[in-house]
């Protein structure tokens, strides 16, 4: 029962493999029937798997569907033969032991069929054997039965045979057993045989299908090696994309660190820069706001004061226009008057260039008129002046005499005459008297060099001429210095002869030359220069304090240098600190002669008519002359007959009184008469009766 | 010995600050206990860890020897301060040296845990080994060297559970009684109880008699005499060892002696009552027991009651399988009893003589059972009568899903009701008729049963006398079936490709 017993392990063990696979038709197979089968199961597995993809299966790339279903067909092949071979493989294996099965149960039914026919046998042996025993044992009886020796001898004979042939019997059913039992022996020694031969079949067939195995693992291994093979050059590749992609990454991570950096210090710089944008931005905008307010309410205080304003602006408009319109009229209304004035004036005009026409006309014969008349009054002057002076000269012995008299008739006193230099001159005085510049100049540069002991002793008369306000010093400083600016004025040559000359005459000449350019020809004219200078000065220097206070009193001085002032008005002229001529840059002397000379032409052109007539006569030293006329008779003794006429007025007083009171008392005599008539004569007419209160009653008529 | 051996590992750390030189001499030096000397030498300088604490050296003599040697390997050209070895290397390199003594493991961290499981030997003893390590390499390398074919698969793919499973089938095949101590088993017991889950014997040795070689001659009726020396053949008991694994699942036993050769006696292959019913008691003990497997044990139907009796009720068993014995229709009808009270998926009958009776009442158990999944009756002889009353059954039947009915005498009758089940049952994936006298006919009717079934993936029909056609036709259909299961299968879910079933290896095996 052991050889069963080890197949019945191998028929498990292949049970466990017929358990597992599910195998389909395959396409490859001879039977077209089952291609079919195998065609449709493919196409629906297809629909199927298209089906799922369809579903949401494609993320295994719509790129790989070629490839996919490539690979799924050998899979699907693959796994189609697979089932096959496991099929095949299995049934080739399992047929041993279904062979083996059916071996068994035939052989258990030829061994119960054997086994029923050797019981029957043994059953039969045993019937007959009994039934001889039985026959054995009944001659036992009929032995004892018998008494006879050769009887009992023959029958224990008879006996002994029939033991022997059962005996016999027995035994050859023993042999007969034991043959067959060698026989059976040799069955099974036949059945190790032929099941060790199995054994080994089943061995072979499952080394067979280990072949697979084999194969498949040396398929395995190359594929392996295939795949290791292209593992390791993808991998290869892969390293050294990843290499190059590492340093790359390296070069793109540096510059990008690179970049991150500058980024950020740019960053940082543009953030702080807008940082403080934003400050100065948020404090413009807090400004701004402030402003914006405050204009705001600026605006609106605006905006109010508008709206009243553009109201009174409406009103005033209303106004305006009416006022407009009224001024219209009042615009038409003068319109009409002027034109009508435009013509009066426009007539009146005409009336008056024909009045100006005539008046010119008028005034060239009054000029010829008056030429006639100058010479006329030159000779008339002249007349007179003799006249006058003849008279003059009368009245001085005149008054000689009555000084004479008084004094030595009303005083007595001795006199005597008076010796003046004008008394001596007979005629007007002549023009030679009049200064030149140059002489004047000469006077000031030679009272100059005498400077110190004459300082104060200068005679007054040299100084009559100057002007009050200017001190010789300052003049001759300021010519000095207009001579030392103004060389360009003087010619070349002359500055040649000048080298030899002394200093003064040199500046004397100098001058001379310049004052003959700058058309400087009288001693106003220089002064004016020097005045000029001085104020000139004054205006345009910066207002220090010291030349403020010096220009001053010469500008309040001014209009009364026109006044021909006295000398008492000169003494504090004097004492008045002389302006430093240094204060005048040398720089800006031509300045001054430029602003001088274009001043005094203008002057000069206005004053021309007037200067010719002055230029025929000058009267200053008229008026001197005819002054020290009337001083013929000084101070003292006038004096003297003031109050000698004083006392005679006096007494001259009460006589006129006397006189005038009596003229006066005849007069109001005769008035009183004159009254009186008057009265009597209003008293007398009618009126006064009809009157309710007649005058005659609140009158008193007064009796005389 | 502990002491002497920490302390030269210990005084490696204040003398490895002091002269990196003189490492490999440590342990000799310490051993001198001379502290103040500079340079000693070691015998072996690259591998010092190795030195083996050192011939005692408390003698002066020793020392001068030390001093000698340190003079020659001072000189040493191989010698090299590379090889250094860390402070925690020696330690490690300690502690497995030491581990049959003082095992230290669990107090490590993982990494050096590793490297001394990396350097124990296999051969230490499981007293020590058993309940401290887990690693599976460890176990494995034990495995390795003990076994050169073992299977991690079959052993619920633990190398250790395989370890101790192999073992503990080492010992109980060549466990003798009377001779070997049971000890030796029991012993084990505490330091396997864990991880045995399965035991799998297929040979118990008898006692040794040295009557038997004097009994010359040929004794064909061994069957009288077993009966007569039955107390003495009785194998080990094995109701200590199966109480005390309390996790055992699967016991598989075969009752015979592997290898006997000429020394063949038929008491070699004696299933006394005796054994029966210690093995009773032992499986009806263990609650844990899934599989049962008892075959080639020539377990007649009274010997199959009494086990079939204790496993009435049993809590877990899902398999059975007496195949390969002597078993009767009692015995088939002690295991329809079961089948009603257990909650059996799996039994197996084959190779028994099972005859019509005992197929009826199994037929009459399935007909009401709900649980059982697998049936074998291979190589029996239910003939007409048991398959027509197997098919009755299978028209009610809502569970089974393989039935092997091969080498059973079958005939056209059973045919035509199994068409009939055919074109009904929706759970039958794999019939087998093989080895039956099917006829021609009985094949038409299958072909037209099988034309209605859709479920049923294996019909194995070989050798029953059917024409080939038919053969062929159902074929087909069982391969229409099968793709409709694979769709079946693929669907719900992906790669479950049947091409994937393992080659046919393990027959060899």
């Amino acid at each position: 029962m052991n050889p069963p017993g080890s197949l019945g392990v191998l028929e498990e063990k292949e049970e466990e493999h017929l358990a597992t696979p599910v195998i389909g038709p395959s396409i490859h197979s001879d039977n077209p029937q089952e291609r079919i089968q195998a065609r449709r199961l493919r196409i629906a597995a297809r629909l199927e798997a298209r089906r799922r993809e369809a579903l949401g299966e494609y993320l295994d790339g719509k790129e790989s569907e070629e490839d996919q279903s490539k690979s799924y067909k050998q899979k699907e092949e693959s796994r189609l033969k697979l089932a096959k071979l496991l099929l095949c493989g299995t049934e080739l294996v399992t047929n041993i032991q279904v062979a083996a099965d059916i071996r068994e149960i035939h052989r258990r039914v030829e061994e119960e069929e054997i086994k029923r026919q050797r019981l029957e046998k043994l059953e039969n042996e045993v019937k007959t054997s009994q039934d001889k025993f039985e026959e054995i044992t009944m001659k036992w009886e009929e032995g004892k039965q018998k008494r006879i020796p050769q009887e009992l001898w023959e029958m224990l004979n008879a006996q002994q045979v029939h033991c022997a042939g059962l005996i016999e019997d027995k035994n050859k059913l023993i042999s007969e057993l034991q043959q067959e039992l060698k026989a059976k022996d040799d069955q099974y020694v036949k059945d190790l045989k032929k099941q060790s031969g199995d054994i080994c079949l089943l061995l072979e067939r499952m080394e067979e299908q280990k072949a697979f195995e084999v194969e498949r693992e040396e398929l395995l291994t190359n594929n392996k090696k295939k795949w290791e093979q292209a593992l390791q050059a993808h991998n290869a590749k892969e390293l050294e994309y990843l290499m190059n992609r590492i340093k790359k990454v390296e070069d793109h991570e540096k510059q990008l660190n690179k970049q991150r950096i500058w980024d950020c210090e740019e960053y940082n710089t543009i953030k702080i820069k807008l940082e403080q944008d934003v400050q100065i931005l948020e404090q413009q905008l807090q400004q701004m706001k402030a402003t914006y307010q405050l204009n705001q309410e600026k605006l609106e205080y605006n905006f109010q004061v508008l709206k009243k304003r553009d109201e009174e602006s409406t009103v005033i408009k209303s106004q305006q226009k009416r006022k407009i319109n009224c001024l219209h009229d009042v615009l038409n209304n003068l319109r009409s008057k002027y034109n009508k004035q435009v013509k009066q004036f426009q007539e009146e005009n005409q009336s008056l260039t024909s009045d100006y026409k005539r008046l010119v006309m008028q005034f060239k014969e009054m000029q010829k008129a008056m030429r006639h008349f100058a010479l006329i009054d030159d000779k008339q002057f002249r007349e007179i002046w003799l006249m006058n002076e003849e008279e003059v000269k009368d009245l001085i012995s005149r008054a000689f005499d009555v000084d004479r008299i008084i004094h030595t008739h009303h005083l007595g006193l001795p006199w005597t005459a008076p010796d003046f230099w004008f008394l001596k001159n007979v005629g007007p005085i002549s023009q030679q008297q009049q200064k030149s510049p140059t002489q004047i100049l000469e006077e000031v540069l030679m009272e100059a060099e005498e400077e110190g002991a004459e300082e104060a002793a200068s005679e007054p008369e040299s100084y009559l001429d100057l002007p009050k306000q200017v001190s010789a010093k300052t003049t001759r400083k300021i010519l000095m210095l207009l001579c030392d600016e103004s060389g360009f004025l003087v010619e070349s040559k002359l500055l040649s002869l000048l080298l030899p000359l002394d200093k003064s005459e040199c500046y004397l000449l100098k001058l001379d030359a310049i004052f003959s350019a700058l058309g400087i020809e009288s001693e106003d004219d220089l002064y004016k220069l020097v005045n000029f200078f001085l104020k000139y000065q004054a205006h345009h220097s910066p207002p220090s304090q010291e030349r403020t206070s010096l220009v001053s009193p010469l500008e309040k001085l001014d209009p009364q240098g026109e006044k021909e002032g006295s000398l008492v008005d000169r003494e504090p002229q004097e004492k008045q600190p002389p302006p430093s001529p240094r204060l005048i840059h040398p720089n800006d002397v031509l300045k001054i002669l430029e602003a001088f000379v274009t001043g005094l032409r203008k002057p000069r052109d206005f004053r021309a008519p007037v200067k010719l007539l002055k230029v025929v006569r000058d009267d200053s030293k008229d008026s001197a002359y005819w002054k020290a006329l009337t001083t013929v008779i000084p101070a003292t003794t006038l004096n003297l007959w003031d109050a000698l006429y004083t006392a005679l007025e006096k007494y001259h007083l009460v006589l006129t009184q006397r006189a005038e009171l009596l003229i006066e008392n005849s007069s109001l005599e005769r008035q009183n008469t004159e009254l009186q008539q008057l009265l009597q004569q209003y008293l007398d007419s009618k009126i006064n009766s009809e009157l309710q209160v007649p005058p005659t009653q609140v009158f008193r008529v007064p009796t005389k | 010995m502990e002491e002497t051996q920490i302390t030269p590992s210990l005084s490696v750390r204040s003398w490895s600050s002091i002269s990196t030189q003189d490492q490999s001499s440590i342990s000799t030096q310490d051993q001198s206990s001379t502290a103040g000397q500079a340079s000693s030498t070691g015998p072996q300088p690259s591998k010092p860890s190795v030195i083996p604490p050192p011939v005692k050296s408390k003698g002066p003599s020793s020392g001068a020897g030390v001093r000698r040697m340190r003079r020659i390997i001072a000189e040493d050209a191989e010698w090299s301060v590379a090889i250094v070895p860390l402070l925690t290397e020696l330690c490690i390199q300690h502690i497995v040296k030491n581990f049959q003594n003082n095992p230290i493991l669990k107090q490590l961290p993982p990494e050096h845990q590793k490297k001394v499981l990396n350097h124990l030997s296999p051969d230490l003893p499981l007293a020590v080994t058993a309940n401290l390590i887990e690693d599976e390499s460890y176990w494995r390398r034990c495995c390795m060297q003990r076994w050169p074919v073992c299977h991690m698969d079959e052993h619920g793919g633990s190398w250790k559970r395989t370890f101790f499973e192999l073992h503990l089938e080492n010992l109980l095949k060549h466990f003798i009684p009377s001779t070997t101590d049971p000890e030796v088993i029991l012993n084990l017991l505490p330091l396997c109880r864990n991880y045995v889950h399965t035991i799998r014997v297929d040979q118990f040795l008898p006692p040794v008699h040295l009557p038997p070689p004097l009994r010359g001659g040929d004794q064909s009726d061994s069957g009288s005499e077993g009966e007569m020396e039955e107390p003495a053949t009785d194998h080990y008991q094995l109701g200590d060892l199966v109480a005390g694994l309390s996790h055992l699942e699967e016991l598989d036993l075969v009752y015979g002696v592997k290898d006997c050769g000429m020394n063949f006696e038929w008491n070699l292959f004696l299933f006394t009552y005796r054994d029966c019913h210690s093995l009773a008691a032992a499986v009806k003990a263990c609650h844990t027991l899934k599989i049962f497997r008892l075959t080639r044990s020539k377990v007649d139907d009274d010997k199959a009651r009494i086990l079939i009796c204790s496993l009435l009720d049993h809590a877990a068993l899902e398999e059975l399988d007496l195949s390969h014995n002597l078993i009767g229709d009692r015995g088939a009808r002690a295991a329809a009893k079961l089948l009603g009270h257990s909650r059996l998926r799996v039994l197996n009958l084959a190779n028994n003589q099972v005859r019509a009776p005992g197929a009826q009442s199994l037929a009459h158990a399935l007909a009401h059972n709900s649980d059982l999944v697998s049936l074998n009756l291979r190589l029996n002889c239910i003939e007409d009568e048991g398959g027509q009353a197997l098919a009755h059954a299978l028209q009610t039947n809502k569970c089974l899903t393989t039935l092997h009915l091969g080498g059973n005498e079958l005939s056209e009758p059973t045919a035509t009701l199994l068409s009939q089940v055919l074109s009904i049952n929706t759970t039958l994936t794999s019939i087998n008729l093989s080895c039956n006298r099917i006829g021609p006919d009985g094949g038409k009717q299958l072909l037209e049963g099988m034309s209605d079934n859709k479920t049923l993936l294996e019909f194995d029909l070989r050798l029953s006398d059917i024409a080939q056609e038919s053969e062929y036709l159902i074929g087909q259909a069982l391969c229409a079936n099968r793709e409709a299961a694979r769709q079946r299968a693929l669907s719900p879910s992906h790669f479950m490709s049947p091409a994937t079933a393992k080659g046919p290896e393990n027959p060899v095996g």
